[in-house]
């Protein structure tokens, strides 16, 4: 077994918009995901950035076969062999859905990020999204119920006691009281409600967890709880994390390595000190920038992207970055730039990689 | 009680602040009896500067702001000391708490006098009318202006926060636009106005940073421009660092910790202001293990005796902590701090 736990290779999701639009019959097709290549090992944690809209979800998502991909494959190496999970059949993703978990943002899709025309396209299909097997938290059901579910749906465990046994001890591992595991998940703060949504993604000790914007909606002091609790739960089972988050300090704190996505695009992939010390992609840079440091004497000179970022229905030609890149010449309209590896395990899609100098001046 | 907050490097002497909050404490009638969320609140602003208020959530900030604009719920009362006072455009002191429901004078000081932004744009528009109509409507209120001068007005703001080809998109609807440029279109409704003091409560947490940035930078160009305050209400300390020169520290209701930005940020003295800045992830440092704040933040209905914050302090003084509440200690500099490990230094003096 090597020690690659999941590889991507050449992932391709596709949504049909506006089908009952102007021009009856053709659908437009939007492409949220564009020839995603990467690799996730063992234990690893891999972090996710990039602005809302650019694809971080969809990614997530098709890697779990929680949508169907329309393209490319996602090898997962587990402990039964080796599987495609994007040309898998039904019952034989069954079989892993306790080896592959989700962690979302507790309060569910965001709705307020999509943008009008997204979100029209989105209204039909959210009843489907919330009866999916990764739906965030069920009120009508305890939280001992919630926890235990993973378990019975994988059909795992069958005894009762063995069941309650392990929802207590991974709610403990949680700092879950056992008072909590009778109530209902109204009851809960922001912080334990995340708590809820990882117990139960980690109980039946998963090889892999997706964790979407899982502490975004959280205050300082318990979001870095929550990192804490998910860096021990790591080291403990061994779990392999896909973390993303558009808060980029959180990023750093948890990743071994990041990948940053831009229109539907990996633009670049690096372990996490290459990638924020010595970013090497102009959008990586320009996102870095735009961070604001707690510390007033640490010069806040945020690099100004000029116009909106482009809708993935409409993707520009060539580098996608190329309308709000200040170093982009004529052929980066032309061509696509070739996704290469520039240095050990740092891979960056930019024609003019090897003469990027970001001290140049800002015009 | 001691010492109502002045920055020091604020205009000359004697001059009466713009704002001035003292002894602001807010109740709520519940199911489960009165709670007193907001207790002994006081700070004061100049024109031209910005306050941020940081704090966890629940711990008052949002009630405090809305007490200012009189936008809180019937079951919310003010205690009887509360004194709210607020130079208006004409030179003249109105005293909030005193305004009547309904009146006049009170809705000259929504939105004419004082702004508001919110997190969730959506909350300040009508789904149902344009961008356009709407800050229309607020130009005609508060500055007079109708028809095709109010429309001027109107496109003018929008392209002053940012927004391409405004006079097209002064005729679209909220949904049609992105997160982002909701937030700039929220930010031109409020402007729109001229108030004289801008509340913003988290305006931008959800955005992406990219976009946060740019609302950053158009709020201090405006500032400067227009000479309005700002209280900035966020949870990120980064933003706080950027944009706010006076800071104060909220927990379970009280203000902590008060202070030009700098100077609390880099050398904090309440132990609550500690904690919260070690708890911050840091693009400088990597690799190492995040501090938190022991325990859990407790419910406003179960508010601990003597310092609120004894029960997940590290530094709590026995004998004394849980008995007696901590006074206000005035550090000098503009800075002050409520805990028991600062008082002895002042009497020292
Ligand atoms: N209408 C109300 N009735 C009863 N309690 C209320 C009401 N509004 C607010 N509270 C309580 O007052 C406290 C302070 O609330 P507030 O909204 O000011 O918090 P905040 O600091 O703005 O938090 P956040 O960061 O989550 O926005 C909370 O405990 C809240 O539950
Ligand atoms: N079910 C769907 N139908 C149509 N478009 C979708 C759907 N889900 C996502 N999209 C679109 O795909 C793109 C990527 O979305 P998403 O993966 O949610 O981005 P992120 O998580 O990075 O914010 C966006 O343009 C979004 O509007
Ligand atoms: S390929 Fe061209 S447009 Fe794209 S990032 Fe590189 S320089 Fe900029
Ligand atoms: S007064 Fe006591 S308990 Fe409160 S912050 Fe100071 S040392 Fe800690
Ligand atoms: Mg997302
Ligand atoms: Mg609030």
């Amino acid at each position: 077994m090597t020690d690659t736990l999941i590889e991507v290779q050449n992932l391709e999701v596709t949504f049909e918009i506006g089908r009952r639009g102007l021009f009856s019959g053709a659908a437009k097709k939007l492409r949220a995901v564009d020839d995603v290549s990467f690799d996730i090992k063992h234990g690893e944690t891999v972090g996710l950035v990039g602005e809302s809209g650019s694809g971080k979800t969809t990614v997530g998502r098709a890697i779990l076969r929680a949508l169907e991909p329309s393209g490319g494959r996602v090898l997962y190496h587990g402990e039964t062999g080796d599987l495609d999970l994007a040309h898998a059949r039904k019952d034989e993703i069954a079989k892993v859905r306790g080896k592959l978990q989700m962690v979302f943002r507790e309060g569910g899709l965001d709705l307020a990020t999509l943008g009008g025309a997204a979100l029209r396209a989105f209204r039909p299909r959210m009843s489907l999204v919330f009866q999916d097997p990764y739906s965030s938290l069920n009120p009508r059901m305890t939280v001992r119920d919630i926890i235990a579910e993973p378990l019975v749906a994988a059909g795992l465990m069958t005894d009762r006691k063995q069941i309650d046994a392990r929802v207590r001890e991974i709610a403990a591992r949680c700092k879950l009281n056992l008072e909590h595991l009778r109530r209902f998940p109204h009851a809960f703060s922001g912080g334990q409600r995340q708590r809820i949504c990882i117990a139960r993604a980690l109980v039946a000790r998963p090889d892999f967890v997706v964790c979407d914007e899982s502490v975004s909606a959280l205050d300082v002091s318990i979001q870095a709880e929550i990192i804490n609790l998910l860096k021990d739960l790591q080291e403990e089972m061994g779990v392999s994390f896909l973390f993303i988050a558009h808060d980029l300090s959180v990023v750093a704190q948890i990743s071994h390595r990041v990948a940053v996505m831009y229109v539907g695009k990996f633009v670049e992939y690096a372990p996490t000190e290459a990638l924020f010390f010595n970013p090497r992609h102009p959008y990586t840079h320009a996102l870095l920038t735009a961070v604001p440091q707690a510390d007033p004497d640490i010069e806040f000179r945020p690099e100004r992207l000029e116009g909106e970022i482009p809708n993935p229905a409409a993707a520009p030609p060539g580098c996608r970055f190329h309308t709000r890149c200040r170093f982009a010449r004529p052929k980066c309209s032309a061509e696509e730039p070739q996704w290469r590896q520039v240095a050990p395990e740092h891979y960056v899609a930019c024609h003019f990689v090897d003469e990027m100098d970001f001290s140049r001046t800002i015009a | 009680m001691v010492c109502a907050m002045r920055p020091t490097h604020t205009g000359k002497a004697g001059d009466a602040m713009m704002l001035r909050v003292e002894n602001l404490s807010v109740s709520f009638r519940t199911d489960e009896g009165m709670i007193t969320p907001v207790e002994g609140v006081q700070f004061g602003l100049d024109a031209g500067r910005t306050l941020g208020i940081v704090g966890e959530s629940g711990s008052g900030k949002s009630v405090s702001t809305k007490a200012l604009m009189r936008l809180l719920p019937n079951s919310a009362r003010l205690s009887a000391n509360t004194r709210m006072t607020f130079v208006d455009k004409r030179g003249e002191t109105i005293e909030i708490e005193k305004l009547r429901p309904g009146s006049r004078a009170l809705r000259r000081l929504r939105g004419g006098e004082i702004g508001m932004i919110f997190q969730e744009p959506m909350a300040s528009f009508s789904p149902v009318y344009t961008i356009g109509n709407q800050i229309m409507e607020t130009i005609r209120l508060h500055r007079g202006l109708k028809g095709a001068k109010a429309r001027e007005l109107a496109v003018e703001t929008l392209s002053k926060v940012g927004i391409s080809n405004p006079s097209a998109r002064i005729d679209q609807y909220p949904h049609e636009l992105s997160g982002g440029m909701r937030q700039r279109c929220m930010i031109a409704l409020a402007l729109s106005a001229e108030p004289r003091l801008l509340i913003a409560d988290e305006p931008t947490t959800a955005l992406d940073v990219t976009i946060q940035a740019q609302v950053l930078d158009l709020m201090h160009d405006l500032q400067r421009e227009l000479g309005m305050a700002m209280i900035f209400i966020t949870h990120d300390l980064g933003v706080i660092a950027q944009i706010a020169q006076d800071v104060a520290v909220m927990y379970l209701g009280t203000i902590v910790e008060q202070g030009p930005v700098r100077d609390v940020l880099q050398t904090p003295a309440h132990p609550y202001t500690r904690d919260l800045i070690a708890a911050i992830p840091r693009l400088d440092r990597l690799e190492h293990r995040l501090h938190t704040v022991p325990g859990e933040i407790p419910s406003p209905s179960a508010r601990p005796t003597g310092c609120s914050f004894r029960t997940r302090c590290s530094d709590a003084i026995d004998g004394l902590c849980a008995t007696k509440t901590p006074p206000v200690t005035d550090l000098g500099g503009g800075r002050m701090v409520r805990c028991h490990r600062h008082y002895p230094e002042r009497t020292a003096t």
